[in-house]
């Protein structure tokens, strides 16, 4: 049976959802700014950075040497499919010799920096937000303020330097992974000759390529990092504080890869 | 000296103080009572510039630290050490590198210094033996030494204890309010001690501050505390322990 409401009631109600909605919204805009000095302090801090030269290390070791095999596992799967689907498509309409192009500039392009992005969103992302967020939660870090320490300089900075720098060769490496799966699935699966492959892939790459796949390293090192960072900062309520923080981060990280992803690709091609 | 002038600070719509005024004059013991989730953590994150009030002043050594920014407030907190309710230790470093490390962060001092430093803060907290552990590899009273330790590093002239004996056994406790008492006929320290076990006040106090609802309702010498007449304060004294 359905419910009857008053006219008085759907008034209150309306009027609650309002409130509701003007709350949600300032609370995201409030959010929006803490985020924006979150991250002018994390780049304002970079000149500090050679007194952490040690945590810029530690952090380019994690990010970059330790996340290198789940981004070579991803890049070899989906370059390996990736020439399976395309190869069968080309096969229809006689286009096989062209399945070296159509994949690197995929690689390229768009599926290694996506999926190492992806990647680095789960692994760097994540364990920048627990850690924070465990430190923020046990006061470790209102002990490095009380102390006179610049939280954002010790724990942020080191993690966006190395994030910065690690990111472009680990693109290289998802790329370089990526191409090799496709020309042996070529070569194994589509019976096509190597030669053909990689006379289709090398010739016909140009600078745009390149720099629409380079360009998105650093864009997501920064919103990959000052993301989950600025989430593991924010963290409150215990552990399950940690746990909320953390997966908020991979979650808006992760979307946020996504949509950088579109607009450069769209901003570099409309542009070069 | 520590001063707060009328503070009140609201968390959303909960008004957590109102018009709280407290003084703390150098190389004294001043204790702070309450029940839990009253505030008085607050107030000590008040004093050392992490939180900002929404009315009202703070003012250490006459300067008013109220709308400081943090880089200038990094020299203010450096006369002050602080000792965290969950000690709030680096969980990765040793005893000896968490002693150590905000004098090679913040000070250009000779690793010689450093170690000598660190070492008579080792020595102090008696644990001698203990450098090279990890803080998970001490018990609840030795890690609560460490950060008294850490907060003496830079040599303040005033400590703040946040709920210094909360989750302690008698032994420990007992040691860890004589290391307090300690602080000041040896090292000429203030305190400002944040508790809510009235024992703690009567064992090392001079003067205390109760806060109740986000007021303070007594602000006295300690023994005046008896002489009291709120409800509140001759429901605690008969009761020991605040647990509201």
């Amino acid at each position: 049976m359905k419910t009857q409401r008053s006219p008085s009631g759907i008034i209150a109600f309306t009027r609650t959802l309002q409130e509701k909605l003007i709350l949600d919204m300032k609370v995201f805009f409030f959010t929006m700014q803490e985020f924006f000095w979150f991250s002018i302090r994390a780049f304002v801090a970079i000149p500090k950075a050679k007194q952490y030269w040690r945590d810029v290390l530690d952090q380019a070791k994690i990010c970059g040497a330790d996340s290198l095999p789940i981004v070579l596992v991803s890049a070899v799967s989906i370059g390996a499919l990736l020439a399976i689907e395309v190869g069968n498509l080309l096969e229809d309409f006689g286009a096989k010799t062209m399945l070296g192009r159509s994949t690197a500039l995929s690689v390229i392009r768009e599926l290694g920096p996506l999926l190492m992005g992806l990647m680095l969103s789960a692994r760097f992302g994540s364990r920048n937000g627990a850690e924070l967020g465990a430190m923020q939660i046990s006061e470790q870090i209102d002990a490095l303020r009380a102390f006179g320490t610049d939280p954002i300089a010790k724990l942020v900075t080191p993690r966006l330097l190395a994030a910065l720098i690690m990111f472009l060769p680990l693109t290289a490496f998802s790329d370089f992974a990526g191409l090799q799966s496709a020309a042996y699935m070529a070569e194994h699966y589509h019976r096509l000759d190597p030669g053909i492959f990689w006379n289709a892939v090398y010739p016909r790459l140009v600078a745009k390529d390149f720099v629409v796949g380079f360009l998105k390293a650093p864009v997501f090192a920064i919103i990959i990092t000052l993301v989950s960072s600025f989430n593991g900062f924010s963290a409150r309520g215990g552990t399950s504080g940690v746990g909320r923080s953390t997966i908020k981060g991979i979650v808006v990280s992760s979307g946020l890869v996504l949509i950088a992803n579109f607009y450069v690709s769209k901003i570099v091609l409309e542009n070069m | 000296m520590i001063e707060l002038r009328q503070v009140g600070l609201k968390y959303g719509e909960r008004e957590i103080l109102k018009n709280v005024s407290l003084c703390i004059k150098d190389n004294t013991i001043k204790a702070i009572l309450g029940p839990s989730g009253v505030g008085k953590s607050t107030i000590l994150k008040l004093m050392l510039g992490l939180i900002k009030p929404n009315k009202g002043q703070v003012i250490v050594d006459g300067t008013d630290i109220t709308n400081m920014n943090e880089t200038s407030l990094y020299a203010i907190r450096r006369k002050m050490g602080m000792v965290f309710q969950g000690n709030a230790l680096f969980d990765s470093m040793t005893i000896s590198q968490n002693l150590g490390f905000f004098l090679r962060e913040n000070m250009r001092l000779p690793e010689e210094e450093i170690s000598r430093r660190v070492a008579e803060q080792i020595q102090f907290a008696g644990l001698e033996g203990y450098e090279e552990q990890l803080p998970e590899n001490l018990s609840g009273g030795m890690r609560r030494r460490v950060a008294i330790g850490r907060a003496m590093i830079f040599k303040p002239h005033m400590i703040l204890f946040d709920e210094p004996t909360a989750g302690l056994d008698p032994v420990s406790s007992k040691k860890i309010l004589s290391l307090i008492s300690s602080l000041r006929k040896n090292n000429n320290l203030g305190a400002v001690i944040v508790t809510h076990i009235i024992d703690d006040v009567f064992n090392v106090a001079d003067s205390v501050a109760v806060l109740y609802q986000g007021e303070i309702i007594f602000d006295d010498v300690t023994e005046k505390l008896h002489e009291a007449n709120h409800p509140f304060i001759r429901s605690i004294l008969s009761d020991n322990i605040l647990e509201l």
